[in-house]
């Protein structure tokens, strides 16, 4: 037998039959795809060896190399070569051996980042993870973000998994450790079933969640509404289409007041008949009081042409606030 | 008169021999006491809780007084702040110290009362300008008076100059040392006003409207000058019964006339404050309303529910008295037009409106 100065591990051929195989408190993987490690090991071997550490039933932990554990059993290895650490390895140090011998090979989705953070505060302060692990595992190092990858393991399997796939935003994620299990699982669920951008789920999440808040209601009954359902079931969309229309659904329910603004602005604006290619642009949300005008054209003569015409149009003198005086909704 | 409870005191390495420091620690026989260095998280501050029963003293090295920040692109009145603490022992989910101060315990400042003939020298050195000064902003003006004695040095050093007023801006009804004091010129007691609905939901550990007009009646009574601020007006259905309750309570109870002003702000908010509130009172509903984007990056109602509330508002008031100094606090021209039916236009004649209603009722 081989003795690793640092460590202080033994190498030993060891029955995959008396290593536990479960997640265990060092591991730190989640949402993996298990069949190229299998073909490498199927052709190579295990390349590196995996690290164990004695366990209370007499079983070994897993340290670091449970992927590739998981490989040799699949692939019905009786046994494997693994580095034996002494029974007395200290618990926090075997955590930073299996983080970074992962940091050293892969990046780690957010779902794994979330298991390596809880380890953690087994072992350390708050302030000492936010100032000494969190820019090492590339996150915010900031208490809220802390928080939120900290709640990510109270989340069902389904979302952990759109996460860990990049399918779900991390600050949707955030939200939904506040709302209910039915209600978080539907939105997983429409953000998942069709492709959004995570700025456009972020948006929607939040409508969600202040209109359900508004009118008394669950968001599963609001993403079950006919009109919803009936913009996710309709082939003629594609995804885009979709997603711009649920959205605009929502922002009808969540800024009816707004909407109905925009709607008068544009009606009082189709009565003057701008040219092709010039439009008038009201202020954000009709916060300011300035209007844009923009002019598209190829050619100075092209907007000369324009600009005469825009001087001599009738009724261009009568753009204003048109939504003025309109009742709240 | 209500009094929080305070479990430890934080003295700061500099403040010990503040004249604050001494008073609290004569106030406070029996509460523990530790040593702190400035700018460094005591054990237990808890930044999510805000450690509202740790009372900080810090010898404060910035300036007392200074112009409130105010916001960019909107009227601001030329207040001018005199900084005697942060935070207070009240929980109002709305307020922006959450995220604009981010520091836990209720913090005063000890040196205040050696510093004040630096104040004293700013105010003195430009008799032509009047000041109008409050400590209200970053913490309540009275919650803390009974620990602090804040004014029990403050009314008399306002009161006798000639141009400027002290506001002492509270959602208390602790109102005991300033009615025993002799000190009444160029004082105004301040109340923030909201519903009951708002106070029972949003504003806790504060006292009642009713509780807060009767310690207004009082106060008007010992013969000081009052002012109201209606902010942060937030719009629910049922809002304007609400706070036509809130009027009539007033017209029940205090005499219009010698009031200053009433300020009208609706509810505004940084992006990001929103998620703290939410974090640190799950619920709330102050956000069901239709926020936008304004021009300053904070969000507000959307301009007509703004100019509803105003308008409606200020027309009741009017109807209860004609010339209560209402205005507006960090709007637009516009809105002040469409609100009220007129606008001092900028920052600059809003200052002058205020500063003529302290001529006026203050007498400088």
């Amino acid at each position: 037998m081989m003795e690793k100065k640092l460590l202080g591990s033994t190498l030993s051929d060891v029955a995959i039959s008396d290593i536990d195989l479960r997640p265990g408190p060092f591991s730190m993987s989640f949402g993996f795809d298990l069949e190229p490690l299998k073909a490498s090991i199927g052709r190579f071997g295990v390349l590196n060896s995996p690290y164990l550490l004695k366990g209370p039933d007499r079983k070994f932990i897993v340290v670091a190399g449970y992927r590739r554990l998981l490989a040799a059993r699949e692939l019905g290895w009786p046994d494997t070569a693994c580095q034996i650490v002494p029974d007395t390895f200290p618990p926090f140090e075997a955590l930073l051996l299996n983080l970074n011998d992962n940091l050293t090979h892969r990046q780690l989705n957010t779902i794994e980042k979330a298991m390596v953070l809880k380890r953690l505060t087994r072992c350390l302060k708050w302030e000492e993870i936010i100032k000494d692990f969190m820019s090492i595992l590339g996150i915010p190092a900031n208490r809220q973000t802390l928080e939120v990858f900290l709640g990510l393991e109270e989340l069902e399997e389904t979302i952990r998994v759109s996460l860990a796939a990049e399918r779900l935003s991390l600050r949707v994620a955030g939200l939904m450790t506040g709302i209910g299990r039915d209600d978080r699982l539907r939105i997983n669920d429409l953000f998942t079933t069709i492709k959004w951008s995570f700025n456009q789920q972020w948006e929607a999440a939040q409508m969600l969640i202040e209109i359900a808040s508004r009118e008394g209601r669950s968001i599963k009954e609001l993403i079950d509404e006919k009109e919803i359902m009936e913009v996710l079931g309709n082939d003629g969309m594609n995804n885009p289409q979709k997603v711009k229309s649920v959205v605009k659904i929502l922002k009808a329910r969540r800024l009816p007041s707004l909407l109905e603004a925009e709607k008068l602005f544009k009606r009082g604006l189709a009565r003057v008949s701008l040219p092709l290619g010039v439009r008038i642009i009201p202020p954000a949300f009709f916060e300011g009081i300035d209007y844009k005008l923009e002019i598209v054209f190829r050619k100075g003569q092209e907007l000369r042409e324009k600009l005469a015409v825009l001087s001599h149009l009738s009724g261009l003198e009568m753009v204003t606030d048109f939504w003025r005086g309109m009742e709240p909704r | 008169m209500r009094q929080f409870k305070i479990s430890r005191i934080l003295i700061e390495r500099g403040a010990e021999n503040d004249s604050l420091a001494k008073r609290i620690l004569r106030r406070l026989p029996n509460i523990p006491v530790e040593n702190v260095e400035p700018h460094k998280r005591a054990p237990g501050e808890d930044i999510e809780g805000m450690d509202k029963m740790s009372l900080r003293i810090i010898h404060f090295r910035g300036e007392f007084l200074k112009p409130c920040p105010g916001t960019r692109r909107y009227m601001c009145c030329g207040y001018q702040i005199l900084n005697v603490g942060i935070n207070c022992p009240m929980e109002c989910s709305y307020c922006f110290l959450q995220s604009y101060i981010n520091q836990p315990s209720l913090r005063v400042f000890g040196n205040l009362e050696d510093k004040l003939n630096v104040i004293g020298e700013i105010i003195d050195s430009s008799p032509d300008r009047i000041f109008r000064i409050g400590t209200g902003e970053f913490t309540d003006s009275l919650s803390l008076d009974y620990l602090t004695g804040w004014s029990d040095f403050l009314l008399p050093f306002f009161s006798h100059r000639k141009n400027c007023i002290l506001e002492l801006k509270t959602k208390t009804s602790s109102i005991k040392p300033l009615i025993e004091s002799r000190y009444r010129k160029g004082i105004i007691i301040a109340w923030s006003l909201n519903t009951p609905r708002i106070i029972a939901k949003e504003e806790r550990r504060t006292a009642s409207l009713r509780s807060r007009v009767l310690a207004a009646r009082q106060c008007q009574e010992a013969g000081f000058v009052l002012g109201f601020h209606f902010d942060p007006l937030i719009h629910y259905p049922g809002w304007e019964e609400d706070y036509e309750e809130i009027v009539q309570l007033l017209e029940r109870y205090i005499d219009p006339e010698p009031i200053i002003w009433i300020s009208l702000g609706s509810l505004r908010y940084m992006p990001d404050l929103k998620w703290t509130i939410k974090g640190r009172f799950s619920g709330t509903d102050i956000f069901d309303g239709e926020f936008v984007r304004g021009l300053d990056g904070k969000f507000r109602y959307f301009k007509p529910i703004r100019v509803e509330m105003y308008a409606k508002l200020s027309e009741r008031l009017k109807k209860w008295y004609d010339d209560l100094g209402v205005y507006l606090c960090m709007e637009s021209d516009d809105i002040w037009g469409q609100s009220l039916g007129w606008s001092p236009g900028n920052s600059a004649n809003l200052a002058t409106y205020l500063d003529g209603r302290v001529r006026k009722l203050v007498g400088h």
